[in-house]
């Protein structure tokens, strides 16, 4: 794909590292993925994989120590963002690229009203009247759906329900129309139908305003829904990444496989769902070689020793997974 | 794409890629050993408490190695570590170690001597305080806690203020009438119990015996209001004051004057406790409440429990200190830190040692406790424990 | 709102009831009666006795000295059986003595701790945050009266200042001045010992309540909006920390009262704290009871005018 002038951000064999008792924990373990201009791009995940780790490092926002980030690199509109001076880095939150975090019930602060937080965005970056302010914040929940913006304004976090809580962290990221949104697993906390409404909501938000979505989920629905990118992470590392078509259609790393065995679908109604056996193994503690193997139906024993290479599908389509394209190989020659 | 980039040196070898699963006691001493000012504490508080068993055993008995009454007044006020003068005392009289280490006071005892004793006071007075303390606080944040949500019925009131005015007038002499009244109260309440056994309804004119008033938590909780509207320094001087000199008196008092905050916060692990699946499930499975109380909530509220004992065995010496230091502690001949300190504050200028010796002992004793118990309670914060 | 105020009063009034009944029990049953102050003193003749026990009510039952005695605390007739001076006015007195060392200790204890507890926290595990631990515990643990003869030991063999009293005797014809100079001078010692403990305690309390508030998501978010780092401390994170010293800020209030025994004993302060040891000294009860009725009631009122002061700062609660 001939887009490479149009990449917003790159992150690069990334590597945050937790230091504290005991062994050293590769929460995020040589992570690479990119995002385009105006591109919706999915991390997914099982919980604990390094999501969070990742969104929070691309800003800056990982208290070090603990974490350390051993190794990488993350370009932003071609500039690196970890070599960055302090203050620029602050500039550029918030403004260019804006976050909406995974919890709306704790992430807005109790004691000051919803308008003034969100105002306090766009007083952070630009200078302008208090009464222009005012107005945007007016606009901005207007945008995300909050019926009667004007009163609601003034209006404590504990007012607010949780998917009134999440647009307005919504709006808030918005406040200065950012080239980028990190959005944390915005819909996890919420119930279905809210779910859905919060979905739409930024579907039509990003086409409104050109932006770009990092969508940080664990829910391949979701994905379907909104992605036009996918990488699959697994353990710290992307084992698979393609197209959503791809990903959907033609998924040829077992760990994607295995989630898409577990989506719930039309077909396999009544049916009992699969699930993953075993569990995510804790990041200080990963086994060796390909740190699926222990939960992998299709494991040899060559899995066990050496970390497997993205192989190449084509079409940007890369999976994690020498032994699928082995097969893969081998059953074209077949057929051959 | 970079793609190979990783490490080979993946840890982790056993199977589960899940960390190793230590027990609470090892992880906390785990944690511990990594908390430097906590294990200083906690080494210091072992030493002391070795000191103030040694200096038990040779202060006391009747002819003790280290004599900490030994008069001699031709040696007073001698600095720390002089020699005595051999010539004008009686082979008997020389201290044991040769030299006054401490130096000696304005009657010519020896103050390592007197310290030594004290050491044992001010550890059994700490000690005997909190256990009063946190055993009034177990019980009664552990019952409002538990049953607090029961009803204290108006026939329970009842008995209670028969007895408190049975107790009021034994204390004005009039005997027949105190007799009368408890024999009422018991009889009353020995009834009811048979009644409550045989489930047949009360009688009409008796109904309102059974009449719920207040529950358990809000009496016992409206109590600590109570005791805690006392400036403790105040009420626990007022009390020693009025009571006859003994260190036993002042132990008790310390015990009973400080129980409020450890009976809250009993009660507020009970109450989550009682929340936590494991009761629930405990209560399920027809386990008596003795039994969960025992067996499955104690162990787990223990841990703080503890950690606000250690502050309190602190604040109990400092407490102790301070009231021999104004003559209210324990009485003459005992030696105990605080009034060595205030025997000697008349010296200051001529013989710092006798304000220093002890002051700078209390201020190790109680650091070492406090280190050690604000260490234990950061240990023990789950939110700190869980990223390990 | 009203009917909280109203409930929490009310219960408050319970509770100062039994304060009451409590301490005039311990008092009244404690051995030894208050008549008997000094067998061997000549003063106490057995007819002095007899008249202090009918002047004072000591031979009614127990529950009419009780009434009586409260009613002469509520009328202001109540007198000290030392001196028969009222004890009201002998409170008053000393209160005014006690109030400059309380309000500077005071101030001093609030302008400490804040700035100390909350750098310590911004600058965890840092050397700061290490030392003033470490200090807050020095100080949390060192015995009131031996820091005061450490520092009285300084003060007077460095710097050749008068400290004992209120101010040094004989100063009163020297020019004003001077009298500032001096009065401030003896005003130092006693209120900075005051302040040492109380800036320990606060200072480490609000070095943790900012350690907690830092962590939370919405400080996160905070940061993430891009604001600077003064904007997420002081703005953001103090104001969610200072919730629960507004509680502490009525607690300041019994502290009027109290004074420090020890304190103004070693430097001759004649305030509160040592009206009430001369007068556990001497079993003078009625001035006893009556500051411990008053100290008993301001802890009362604290309690009331911190619920108050929550819901005002706190928008979460609301009645
Ligand atoms: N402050 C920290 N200290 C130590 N380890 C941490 C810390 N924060 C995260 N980790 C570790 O990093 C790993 C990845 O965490 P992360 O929050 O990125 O997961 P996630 O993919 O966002 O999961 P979820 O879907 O539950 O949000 C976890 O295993 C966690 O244990
Ligand atoms: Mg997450």
């Amino acid at each position: 794909m001939g887009r490479s002038n149009d990449i917003l951000l790159a992150v690069e064999n990334l590597k945050v590292h937790f230091t504290g008792d005991g062994p050293v924990a590769r929460a995020v373990d040589g992570m690479d993925f990119q995002i385009h201009r105006r591109e919706t791009v999915c991390i997914v995940g099982e919980s604990g994989c390094g999501k969070t780790v990742t969104a929070l490092a691309i800003l800056g926002l990982l208290k070090q120590p603990p974490a350390i980030i051993a190794d990488g690199r993350i370009t932003f509109d071609g500039r690196s963002l970890l070599d960055m001076p302090a203050a620029e880095l602050r500039a550029l939150r918030g403004k260019r690229i804006a976050m909406v975090f995974q919890e709306p019930m704790t992430s807005l602060n109790p004691v000051f009203p919803i308008g003034d937080q969100i105002g306090e965005a766009v007083l952070a970056h630009e200078r302008v009247s208090e009464v222009a302010v005012r107005r945007r914040v007016n606009q901005l929940l207007d945008d995300v759906g909050i019926v009667d913006p004007q009163r609601r304004l003034g209006d404590y976090p504990h007012q607010l329900s949780g998917g009134q809580r999440q647009r307005v962290m919504i709006a808030m990221a918005l406040a200065c129309e950012p080239d980028l949104i990190i959005a944390d697993e915005p819909t996890t906390a919420l119930d279905v139908t809210v779910q859905a409404q919060i979905l739409g909501l930024l579907k039509k938000l990003k086409q409104e305003k050109n932006m770009a979505i990092q969508y940080i989920t664990h829910d391949l629905g979701v994905v379907a829904a909104i992605a036009d990118q996918v990488y699959v992470m697994y353990a710290g590392v992307v084992v698979e990444q393609g197209t959503t078509g791809i990903i959907f259609g033609n998924a040829r790393h077992p760990y994607t496989v295995a989630l898409l065995n577990a989506l719930p679908t039309k077909k396999k109604r009544g049916r009992r769902l699969y699930s993953i056996p075993g569990s995510v193994p804790h990041p200080a503690y990963r086994p060796m070689g390909c740190p699926f193997h222990p939960r992998c139906e299709y494991c040899e024993p060559s899995c066990q020793n050496a970390f497997p290479a993205l192989c190449d599908y084509g079409k940007g389509h890369h999976a994690r997974c020498p032994i699928l394209f082995a097969a893969r190989g081998r059953a074209e020659e077949t057929r051959a | 794409m970079a793609t190979t980039a990783n490490p080979v040196d993946r840890m982790g070898t056993d199977e589960t890629h899940m960390p190793p699963s230590r027990s609470p006691w090892a992880e906390t001493w785990h944690l511990l050993c990594k908390n430097r000012m906590a294990l200083t504490g906690l080494v210091i508080f072992l030493v002391f408490f070795g000191v103030a068993v040694a200096g038990l055993t040779v202060t006391s008995g009747k002819d003790p190695i280290l004599d900490p009454a030994r008069v001699r007044l031709q040696e007073k006020l001698r600095p720390p570590f002089s020699a005595p003068k051999t010539d004008s005392l009686r082979s008997e009289e020389l201290p044991a170690l040769g030299i006054y280490i401490l130096g000696t006071d304005d009657l010519g005892r020896d103050v390592f001597a007197r310290m030594l004793q004290g050491a044992w006071v001010s550890l059994t007075v700490g000690f005997v305080a909190v256990g009063i303390a946190v055993g009034i606080g177990i019980l009664l944040g552990g019952i409002s806690g538990y049953y607090g949500r029961q009803y204290i019925q108006s026939g329970h009131i009842l008995f209670w203020l028969l007895l408190v005015l049975a107790i009021v007038l034994a204390f004005q002499k009039i005997l027949s009438a105190a007799a009368v009244l408890l024999i009422v109260a018991i009889a009353g309440w020995l009834w009811k119990k048979r009644h409550d056994r045989r489930v047949s309804p009360l009688p009409v004119c008796l109904k309102w015996i059974a009449l719920p008033t207040m529950q358990v938590d809000t009496l016992i909780m409206r109590a600590v209001d109570i005791m805690l509207c006392f400036p403790s320094f105040f009420l626990i001087l007022t009390v020693v004051a009025l009571l006859p000199p003994s260190i036993y008196n002042i132990m008790v008092i310390i015990g009973l004057t400080s129980w409020m905050g450890t009976t809250r916060f009993v009660r507020a692990e009970f109450l989550s406790l009682r929340e936590q699946d494991f009761v629930a499930a405990a209560r399920a499975l027809g386990i008596s409440d003795t039994r969960i109380i025992f067996r499955h909530i104690m162990p787990n509220a223990v841990a703080p429990v503890l950690v606000s004992a250690t502050l309190g065995i602190a604040s109990a010496m400092l407490t102790e200190a301070g009231l021999s230091f104004l003559g209210f502690g324990v009485p003459p001949p005992h030696a105990t830190w605080g009034n060595i300190l205030s025997d000697g504050k008349a010296f200051i200028f001529d013989a710092p040692w006798l304000t220093f010796a002890p002051g700078v002992a209390i201020l190790i004793v109680v650091l070492a406790f406090n280190l050690f118990g604000e260490g234990m309670r950061d240990i023990l914060n789950p939110k700190l424990r869980e990223r390990n | 709102m009203l009917a909280f105020m109203g409930r929490s009063i009310i219960q408050k009034v319970v509770t100062l009831f039994f304060v009451s009944v409590i301490s005039f029990l311990i008092i009244h049953l404690a051995p030894g009666e208050p008549s008997q102050i000094d067998p061997l003193n000549p003063k106490f003749t057995p007819e002095m006795v007899e008249r202090m026990r009918t002047e004072f009510n000591l031979d009614k039952p127990l529950h009419v000295q009780y009434m009586l005695f409260y009613k002469n605390l509520f009328t202001g007739r109540i007198v000290s059986w030392r001196d028969n001076q009222p004890v009201l006015g002998k409170i008053w007195e000393r209160f005014l003595n006690s109030l400059p060392l309380f309000v500077v200790g005071t101030i001093l204890t609030w302008t400490f701790s804040f700035p100390v507890g909350i750098r310590s926290a911004i600058m965890r595990d840092g050397v700061y945050d290490k030392s003033a631990t470490f200090l807050a515990y020095l100080l949390i643990s060192i015995p009131g009266f031996f820091f005061a003869y450490i520092l009285i030991i300084l003060v007077v063999t460095e710097l050749h200042v008068p400290v004992i009293g209120m101010e040094t005797f004989g100063v009163t014809s020297a020019s004003p001045l001077v009298r500032i100079m001096d009065r401030t001078w003896h005003l130092v010692l006693p209120s900075i010992l005051g302040a040492t403990g109380g800036v320990a305690v606060l200072s480490r309390y609000v070095r943790s309540q900012m350690l907690e508030i830092i962590g939370q998501d919405y400080v996160r978010t905070a940061w993430a909006k891009g604001l600077s780092s003064e904007t997420v401390y002081y703005k953001h994170a103090l104001r969610n920390a200072l919730l629960p010293f507004v509680t502490m800020f009525g607690m300041i209030l019994p502290g009027l009262i109290g004074g420090s025994v020890i304190i103004e004993s070693i430097f001759s302060w004649p305030g509160m704290g040592r009206m009430a040891y001369e007068a556990i000294l001497g079993r003078d009860y009625p001035v006893i009871l009556t500051l411990n009725f008053i100290t008993a009631a301001l802890v009362l009122a604290g309690t009331l005018i911190s619920d108050l002061l929550y819901m005002v700062v706190d928008p979460r609660i609301k009645l």
